[in-house]
């Protein structure tokens, strides 16, 4: 950061309100030139009605916007963001899958590229200096659809930089605005992706990097600012500052971070067990679980781990392997998602949006559907009944919602999870498999939903929660399965379940064998 | 919350408003022909086809599929049922099964290649419907064919109620039965989710296939329902009969999308998409418009209703 130069972006007393709630009430930020400066908040802190601002999205209600000491009028009309300096990659990247790398570089390029004439050779030489210039292995010819998430990252992520290099009147590198590239990356992908904000950042490129994660934020960002309720609560020094000072900032009091459970129950018998089972990765598996009991599974990308509740639930067919539960025996080879749900096992998947709600329908839809698959017999459904059972479920599940006839696609993504949990909870199951089951959800929510899980623990449920957040793990895991290859690598017990011999189990040599 | 607003309300119903103004507006204009009993009786009784292949359209459109070829099977079976009586003197008890199990059975071909072969229905649906034409033109030799029984006519077109044939009576009874099965049964719910959240059903147990199968052939069976009525209603079978009638169904369905249920396709939005359509084509026709209003009026109806559909589904993103 050099300090003789003006900020790169100063926002001061930025202000937006909806229908007389305050989005946004005078926020004030400040980016240097060269910095990654991290923005943290849980859902609805008003982060994402600043980046809209930004964009030029959403028309504010005041406050100033300054670019290089420059002032920059507001609302910024469309499509002049890259001209003042700032450019945007949206976590869904908004890349076209099926054209190449070079046709979605250039995509609406309109001021560079000549519209009646596109010089491909020009084009592609002028793409591959790029990707030199930044270290990254792409092909212009290759289609995005086949690259892996990370290499769309970095391109999406290039496109921007390019963009805003190319076409800022300022001529400064720019500010970039990352809006949560990260939660379906891997965690050596998210390295990959940080070297790549590193070297940006060293050619004087500015970024504002949003995450929901503090660890990703901790280790990239020189400066980070929290907002809570539409205000900004502080900005840090992320090297300077605890990592519990910054998580209470954003929840606003400070969460306890201990585990949330013990030892692990005893498995006599067990309320299932799962033998021989067999998958793309998952080799010959055998596990037991207990009642009430949280068995955690993770591992690295890849090791299989994220495949066993597809098996488990007849979301995906296994290739080999039979499961005991309720004294009956399975085998998974044929298993249908109507099985698995008559015999007491629900799964929530990690697609929330796409594979866990009908967004277009309403929460009662939704929640009651479980039923509705169930009495397929019933001639009349009861929607009054319905609406009335769905309206208490939300009462339990602190959903937080204006009516039970609302579209799915109205709430939040942590109210949306517990909408999913809520429809499955309320079967009383045997057996509860989790994949991710707080992806892109915020502290607290996050905080109902583990209370939610461990009352289903208590009541005697079994539940194996994969993931590839450690520190879930640690606070509501029993026991945990580290995987490697799909097969079991490590196994942790009791309290000895911590973030850090997670990370060691999954990265280290282990020592510890397989003894399930 | 937003059931009970005025707004909504007005939405829900705002084409059965537009449709009365409709009436008024050609009312006002020629009293003495178009506001008269026996030209509304005419309309009620002459497109209760119209509303049966409209209602056989929703229900694979709300599980996601289109079925295209709905049109030909009506041809194909009321030419069937024409050869039947007319040709081979088959009574009409014979009939009506054999039609119904010629339109499920389209339905199941169109099912099993969607669902084995995994080819989107578009493209099925319009093989198959153009495959039926082509049979039917053969199966008749391209000529209508007349001499129906005259018992069918009875049961379609001749009987009355309050001056209305029979054949009304049978649209409304259909329009009740797919209300009641798209509303009230753990079958409607699960075409609905197929439709809309086809990974989210099936990991909660709907069977995908099956339920995307049963649309096939129920909306066959409404298309086999349509073609005997259409041989009844007008005594005999001409081989191009059905094709004038898709495009006018699927506008009545995207039209009925926007009232009584808005943003679902539903029975009584049909059924009064249908009416408010030939309302509007018959008071044209009544001032002197020929026929290319037909054409005019379905085609443009077709994509405003859909260019609605998507304002209020805008709308509703906004309000987000």
């Amino acid at each position: 950061m050099n300090e003789r130069h003006p900020p790169r972006l100063a926002i001061r007393g930025l202000s937006k309100s909806f229908g007389g709630v305050h989005a946004l009430s005078g926020a004030d930020l400040a980016v240097m030139p060269g910095e990654i400066h991290g923005l943290l908040g849980k859902n609805g802190s008003g982060k994402s009605t600043l980046i809209k601002i930004l964009s030029g999205f959403h028309k504010p209600d005041g406050g100033t916007l300054e670019i290089d000491g420059k002032p920059v009028p507001l609302p910024i009309p469309p499509g002049r963001s890259e001209r003042i300096g700032l450019s945007f990659v949206h976590q869904n990247l908004g890349l076209l899958p099926e054209a190449t790398v070079l046709e979605n570089l250039i995509a609406g390029d309109h001021e560079r590229v000549a519209s009646w004439f596109i010089n491909w050779p020009a084009e592609a030489a002028r793409a591959r200096r790029l990707f030199a210039e930044h270290h990254l292995d792409l092909d212009p010819w290759a289609a995005v659809e086949e690259l892996t998430p990370v290499k769309r990252a970095q391109l999406a992520i290039i496109r921007a930089a390019d963009r805003v290099g190319s076409h800022n009147e300022q001529a400064t590198p720019g500010l970039l605005v990352l809006d949560e590239p990260t939660p379906f990356l891997p965690i050596e992908d998210v390295r990959e992706l940080f070297a790549m904000m590193r070297r940006l950042k060293q050619s004087g490129v500015s970024i504002i990097f949003v995450s929901h994660d503090i660890d990703e934020v901790m280790e990239i960002t020189d400066r980070a600012t929290v907002l809570r309720d539409g205000q900004v609560i502080g900005s840090f020094e992320t090297s300077r500052t605890d990592r519990s000072e910054i998580v209470a900032a954003i929840v606003g009091r400070s969460m306890s971070q201990a585990r949330l459970v013990g030892d692990p129950p005893s498995g006599d018998p067990p309320a299932a067990s799962v033998a021989g089972l067999r998958g793309r990765f998952v080799d010959d598996l055998d596990l037991r679980v207990a009642p009430g009991e949280i068995l955690g599974l993770t591992g690295l990308i890849g090791s299989g781990y994220d495949e066993v509740p597809y098996l488990l639930s007849g979301a995906a067919a296994a290739m080999a392997g039979t499961l005991a539960i309720n004294d009956g025996n399975y085998p998974l080879r044929h298993f249908k998602p109507a099985e698995a749900v008559a015999a007491g096992i629900v799964f929530i998947p990690a697609d929330r949006q796409k594979a866990g709600l009908a967004l277009d329908l309403t929460l009662t839809e939704n929640a009651m559907l479980p039923a509705t698959v169930q009495g397929g017999g019933r001639l009349r459904i009861d929607h009054r009944g319905n609406r009335t059972i769905t309206a208490e479920l939300m009462r339990r599940f602190v959903v937080k919602a204006q009516s039970p006839q609302q579209a799915a696609s109205e709430l939040s993504g942590g109210n949306q999870q517990k909408l999913l949990l809520a429809k499955w909870l309320r079967l009383d199951p045997k057996l509860i498999l989790l994949d991710e089951p707080t992806q892109g959800i915020d502290v607290g929510a996050r905080r109902e939903i583990y209370d939610r899980l461990l009352e289903a623990c208590a009541r005697g449920a079994a539940i194996l929660c994969a993931t590839s957040e450690f520190e879930q793990l640690e606070m509501i895991a029993h026991r945990v399965l580290v995987f490697e290859r799909g097969r079991v690598k490590a196994e942790l017990r009791g309290a000895a379940v911590t973030k850090s011999s997670i990370e060691a189990a999954c990265y280290g040599e282990s020592r510890i064998h397989a003894s399930v | 919350m937003r059931q009970s607003s005025v707004g909504y309300q007005v939405e829900r119903f705002g084409l059965v408003l537009v449709w009365l103004a409709v009436i008024a507006l050609f009312g006002a204009m020629r009293p003495e022909t178009f506001l008269t009993w026996s030209n509304f009786s005419s309309i009620f009784g002459s497109e209760a086809v119209l509303v049966i292949v409209t209602l056989g359209l929703i229900i694979p459109l709300t599980a996601g599929d289109f079925d295209l070829s709905i049109a030909q099977t009506l041809t194909f079976v009321s030419m069937l049922t024409a050869i039947l009586s007319a040709r081979l003197g088959v009574p009409l008890v014979y009939i009506i099964p054999i039609a119904l199990a010629a339109g499920a059975l389209v339905g199941v071909v169109n099912g099993t290649i969607v669902l084995f072969f995994r080819v989107h229905s578009l493209i099925v649906t319009l093989g198959v419907g153009t495959f039926l034409h082509g049979i039917t033109l053969w199966m008749s030799d391209s000529q209508t064919i007349s001499g129906v029984s005259r018992m069918l006519m009875q049961y379609v077109i001749i009987h009355r109620i309050f001056g209305i044939p029979i054949s009304f009576y049978y649209a409304v009874a259909l329009a009740a039965i797919v209300w009641y099965v798209l509303s009230y049964t753990a079958y409607g719910q699960q075409l609905l989710f197929t439709g809309r959240g086809r990974e989210v059903g099936r990991l909660t147990g709907v069977a995908v296939g099956r339920v995307r199968m049963i649309a096939f052939a129920a909306s066959g069976m409404m298309g086999a329902v349509a073609g005997m009525l259409y041989t009844g209603t007008t005594g005999s079978a001409n081989p191009n009969s059905g094709t004038t009638l898709l495009l006018p169904a699927f506008a009545a369905a995207f039209l009925g999308a926007t009232c009584i249920k808005p943003g679902r396709f539903n029975a009584w939005g049909s059924v009064i998409a249908v009416y408010f359509l030939v309302t509007g084509i018959n008071g044209l026709s009544v001032l002197g418009f020929r026929t290319y209003v037909h054409d005019l009026f379905y085609g443009g109806a077709l994509v405003l209703a859909v260019m609605i559909s998507q304002l209020v589904s805008g709308r509703r993103e906004k309000t987000l």
